[in-house]
């Protein structure tokens, strides 16, 4: 079984987020970035299925500027075989994500194709979806387990009040939850052999697929700062303003 | 010029990062308060590689450039300096054995080293003889079929939780600092007597023993060529020195960002500590002096990779750095007011711990003395 994973660019998770002084977006000037964390579980699932002899390789994909190919090295060292660069600088809607992948799985006809559910910066949760959409593939949304049998895939999904177990037939698309797995450190001699590991580089054109955006990003605002509080004196008074100043109480 | 990190070192900075916010820190607090040896985040390290971080390929490390270790070595002392310590300590003793021993040597030893398995210890000082290795009275004294060792170390990082230790030791005691050879010495060696660990200021959780030695060794424990053991050990130093440099980064960026942190969530007279032009002067000179010391430490560790004699730049490193650990770190107490004297905060542990790093590989006074002589030979 081939296995496609998907990972995206992301801003750390522990870096504060900035946004610009023109809200035209988040100031990424000398901010560290990393692999999104939900894609580490896809992509550690991915090395896992392959130690255990069911997988027989693990592709990993990125589209982005150059920079994307620091993540698609990252995931050569924990384990995935070879890489695909998808090179544009073009900022990159779901959709059109979801149209690239399209175009990769045709050429790379995988079984399975992991990506994480959402990536910690648009938290868009949109892409997988979209791709089993367009691709005509069975879907497996938020796993938090994966059993794979013969022909087909169990998924567990974790839904509002309790788990679903789906069956996929393959080729199937899943995009991984939190609790599926918990990634492993890269080894140091991993990351050097990572830098002997395939990274191939195509485009968008290549593709055949127009990313063009189609939406319109109108502002940035961070969250409202948050306000002091006040002293009251008395219950009584309290209860007034959580009545009538908070309104959280009728 | 270029000052920019490029893709490995970014690569093993980051690799270093993950495993130590996530473990390294979480056990280092415990390890200050207990005195417990920092077993558990050594093995983490070692299970990853970092253990051979100092060593070429061929011999089970990474061949990753000085750069590249110097951050990684920041990144483990900003977590817990205790552990950087111990793992620096084990690179003495790897060093020791890359710089001194036979091809056979290193070919039994440091893939072992390098994977984790084999912790190493570096035993050059003793009670007399500190700051003037030279001097030292630890001596090998050839039999029929092998050697005999006697004398006292101490101050030995690792000590009894090591696999083996470099012995630095007088072979021939007329001939100064030329008569000193290595050896490699088994850990279950009979007539090894160790202490226990001394009760230390600071890096508390990487313990430090006194070892006597009355023992009996192999003719093959004769680490190289007999003589050379003084020559290895400079040599060795010269690289430690970069590590301690990089540690004393470490330590200092931790009480910066620490200091960064609280001093703009704690609100004094209506407005943060940092709004209040004292502090914030403080914690400027605490960002500029942590800036000059990671500039003279990765101009060290590139002077390193060069191939050169870099005893000048890592004498430099490490004083430039370890003085600025000191300043930066008593800062950040300061910042912290009485908060950063109690143990519920890190601050006070990273105080203390910095202490040390103006002394071991070397005092500052001993840096100035090679920079000295440097500059006007």
């Amino acid at each position: 079984m081939k296995i496609l994973v998907a990972v995206k660019r992301v801003i750390d998770h522990n870096v504060k987020i900035r946004v610009k002084p023109d809200h035209s977006g988040v100031d990424l000037t000398n901010v560290k970035m990393a692999l999104n964390p939900f894609c580490e579980i896809a992509v550690e699932q991915a090395v896992r299925l392959k130690e255990a002899g069911l997988a027989s390789e693990v592709l990993v994909v990125s589209a982005g500027p150059k920079a994307v190919q620091e993540q698609l090295r990252t995931a050569l060292a924990l384990g995935a075989d070879r890489a695909l660069h998808i090179d544009t600088e073009v900022a990159l809607e779901s959709l059109a994500v979801a149209h690239l992948l399209k175009a990769v799985v045709e050429q790379e006809q995988p079984e399975l194709v992991l990506l994480g559910k959402q990536a910690i910066d648009s938290d868009n949760n949109q892409t997988g979806q979209m791709l089993a959409a367009l691709g005509g593939m069975p879907q497996g949304t938020f796993a938090s387990a994966l059993e794979v049998e013969q022909g087909q895939i169990k998924v567990t999904r974790e839904i509002d009040g309790g788990l679903e177990i789906l069956a996929l037939a393959l080729p199937a698309v899943i995009t991984t939850d939190l609790r599926l797995n918990e990634p492993r450190y890269a080894k140091l001699p991993d990351i050097m052999k990572a830098k002997k590991k395939p990274l191939a580089v195509t485009t968008p054109d290549a593709l055949g697929v127009d990313v063009s955006p189609r939406l319109r990003l109108k502002a940035v605002e961070p969250p409202p700062e948050r306000q002091g509080g006040i002293k009251v004196a008395s219950v009584a008074e309290l209860v007034d303003k959580l009545k009538n100043v908070a309104k959280v109480i009728a | 010029m270029n000052f920019t990190f490029n893709e490995d070192d970014i690569a093993f900075q980051d690799a270093a990062h993950r495993v130590c916010a996530e473990v390294l820190k979480t056990n280092a607090a415990r390890y200050d308060e207990t005195r417990e040896f920092c077993r558990e985040s050594l093995d983490a390290l070692g299970e990853l590689g970092f253990w051979g971080m100092n060593l070429p390929e061929q011999y089970g490390g990474v061949d990753i450039s000085s750069i590249a270790m110097s951050l990684a070595v920041e990144e483990i002392a900003y977590h817990c300096a205790a552990t950087c310590s111990s793992l620096t300590a084990h690179f003495l003793a790897t060093d020791s054995v890359l710089i001194g021993a036979t091809e056979d040597q290193k070919q039994t030893l440091l893939p072992q080293c390098a994977s984790g398995e084999k912790l190493g210890a570096f035993a050059l000082t003793e009670p007399g003889a500190g700051s003037n290795p030279a001097e030292m009275r630890t001596r090998a004294v050839r039999t029929s079929d092998g050697w005999h060792l006697t004398g006292t170390k101490h101050y030995i990082t690792n000590g009894a939780f090591a696999d083996f230790l470099v012995v630095y030791a007088k072979t021939d005691p007329d001939q100064g600092h030329r008569g000193i050879s290595a050896f490699l010495v088994d850990r279950h060696t009979a007539g090894l007597e160790f202490s226990s660990p001394e009760k230390t200021l600071g890096l508390r959780g990487s313990h430090i023993y006194e070892i006597g030695f009355d023992c009996v060794l192999p003719l093959d424990a004769l680490m190289g060529e007999e003589g050379a053991g003084f020559a290895t050990a400079m040599e060795v130093l010269d690289r430690g020195r970069v590590e301690v440099a990089a540690m004393s980064v470490g330590i200092s960026r931790a009480a910066r960002d620490a200091s960064l942190a609280w001093s703009k969530e704690r609100i004094v007279g209506g407005k943060p500590l940092c709004r209040h032009q004292g502090i914030q002067w403080m914690l400027a000179e605490m960002h500029a002096q942590l800036e000059a010391a990671k500039l003279v430490t990765y101009k060290a560790a590139d002077a390193r990779d060069s191939g050169q004699r870099f005893s000048l730049e890592s004498a430099v490193a490490k004083l430039v750095a370890s003085e600025a650990a000191a300043k930066v770190t008593d800062a950040a107490v300061q910042v912290h007011g009485g908060y950063g004297y109690i143990s519920d905060l890190p601050i006070e542990r990273y105080y203390r711990d910095a202490r040390i790093t103006r002394i071991f590989e070397g005092t500052s006074e001993i840096q100035k003395i090679i920079i000295g002589r440097a500059i006007t030979a």
